[in-house]
């Protein structure tokens, strides 16, 4: 391997040293991160995964909101709002939401644990390289956070002619955004890739 | 002056999937060792790419900010909202800091980055030098603030899919609202097209 890193944002060539211990460090000309320090054990990794993959349950197992109107009461779950979307004929709307809050998350997250299981107890997991890179490119697709936020603008707008109960799903979700931004601050590609080629040599 | 070593004048390539440093070499098709992304020296056709999704983008901004994305039945009255409209209805309802957030996500985000990326595509069809830095951290805050614009789709999906026929009023999803999340996508995609180091080339000398 060429002992030189390349900025991915401007091509400029920095020679390569030994990863930080604190800090990122960023590229001399644009500022751009260029190596992100070693992060915390796999096991760390492992352990938020499955919290995720837990809660991402509990969300899509319970009502997100539910609302109280006269007599009669309607509740929605995360799956039940794509399919709203789908069930109006708006077709490939419905589709960018599940695919933004139900598989992307769900992909994520399972294809993380696929990889790094076998890599904990020191095997290689099957097809693991595509499997890596298909994890790094879905997770760009993952917009729980923006949901979250989409939710409670849904709230507001609501709560103005209807009594509206926040379900337990809700908080699990706003858990499961907080469970995704840590494992995405654990997993990045750099470290997976530390991780997997470790165990290849 | 000399210029600076990039990957493109030591003969090296970067793989944008694992980050790998690549030896490169003259084939038709270049995999990474590693990831077996494909390789390419710059993203290719980027600036053709980019440019059409961006254009597409702009067009579909209209029917967005004039259609409604949501139509409210009530027993009483038949309400048409456009995306501004619902920001209105917000305020008046005494919440302002949501109708700030969504103006911000749903009006003011999305135009920025159609203005934005216009300027950086000009400037990288240009090869402008001028001002490299700051044209390279805009076009880092477009890729950051993207996503956020998808939070009026999420709002209307909840909306559409709680208020139905069964309750007191129903709630209908405009074409807005689809050409609305299409600006959104293909934005999204008109970012990722676009290769930043397009800004750092050096300028053509003729």
């Amino acid at each position: 391997m060429p002992p030189v890193i390349l900025c991915p944002a401007c091509d400029l060539a920095h020679r390569r040293t030994a990863t930080p211990s604190s800090g990122r460090t960023r590229c001399a000309r644009c500022r751009a991160p260029l190596q992100r320090p070693e992060s915390a054990a796999i096991e760390t990794a492992i352990a938020l995964g499955l919290c995720a993959l837990v809660l991402f349950w509990l969300g899509n197992a319970y009502p997100l909101v539910a609302m109280h109107v006269g007599g009669s009461s309607r509740a929605t779950t995360l799956m039940g709002a794509a399919r709203g979307l789908y069930d109006q004929n708006y077709k490939a709307l419905g589709a960018l939401v599940f695919l933004t809050t139900v598989i992307a998350p769900l992909l994520q997250v399972t294809a993380l644990l696929y990889v790094l299981i076998p890599l904990w107890r020191k095997r290689t997991a099957f097809g693991q390289n595509a499997v890596i890179r298909l994890l790094t490119r879905v997770r760009l697709w993952s917009f729980m956070e923006v949901f979250m936020l989409g939710a409670l603008v849904a709230l507001v707008r609501l709560s103005k002619f209807a009594h509206v109960v926040p379900g337990i799903a809700l908080w699990c979700c706003g858990l499961l955004m907080l469970c995704l931004s840590a494992l995405a601050s654990v997993t990045s590609p750099e470290q997976l890739w530390r991780w997997a080629v470790g165990s290849q040599e | 002056m000399s210029l600076p070593a990039t990957g493109r004048s030591l003969g090296l390539l970067v793989c944008l999937d694992c980050r790998l440093t690549v030896r490169g070499v003259k084939l038709p098709r270049l995999q990474c060792p590693r990831c077996h992304a494909r390789l390419h020296e710059r993203k290719p056709h980027s600036l053709a790419i980019t440019t059409v999704l961006l254009i597409s983008a702009a067009v579909l901004y209209v029917p967005a900010n004039l259609l409604p994305v949501m139509d409210t039945r009530t027993f009483f009255d038949d309400e048409n909202d456009t995306i501004m409209s619902g920001v209105l209805v917000l305020l008046q309802s005494g919440s302002w800091p949501i109708a700030l957030l969504v103006f911000i996500a749903s009006i003011v985000v999305p135009l920025l980055k159609i203005l934005a990326l216009g300027v950086l595509l000009y400037s990288a069809w240009r090869r402008s030098p001028r001002g490299r830095l700051q044209r390279s951290q805009l076009y880092r805050m477009v890729e950051f603030i993207g996503r956020w614009s998808m939070l009026d789709i999420y709002a209307i999906s909840l909306l559409a899919t709680l208020v139905q026929v069964q309750t007191f009023a129903s709630i209908i999803v405009g074409w807005g609202a689809w050409a609305f999340g299409a600006v959104v996508v293909l934005t999204l995609f008109a970012a990722r097209t676009f290769d930043e180091r397009l800004l750092w080339d050096a300028p053509r000398h003729d």
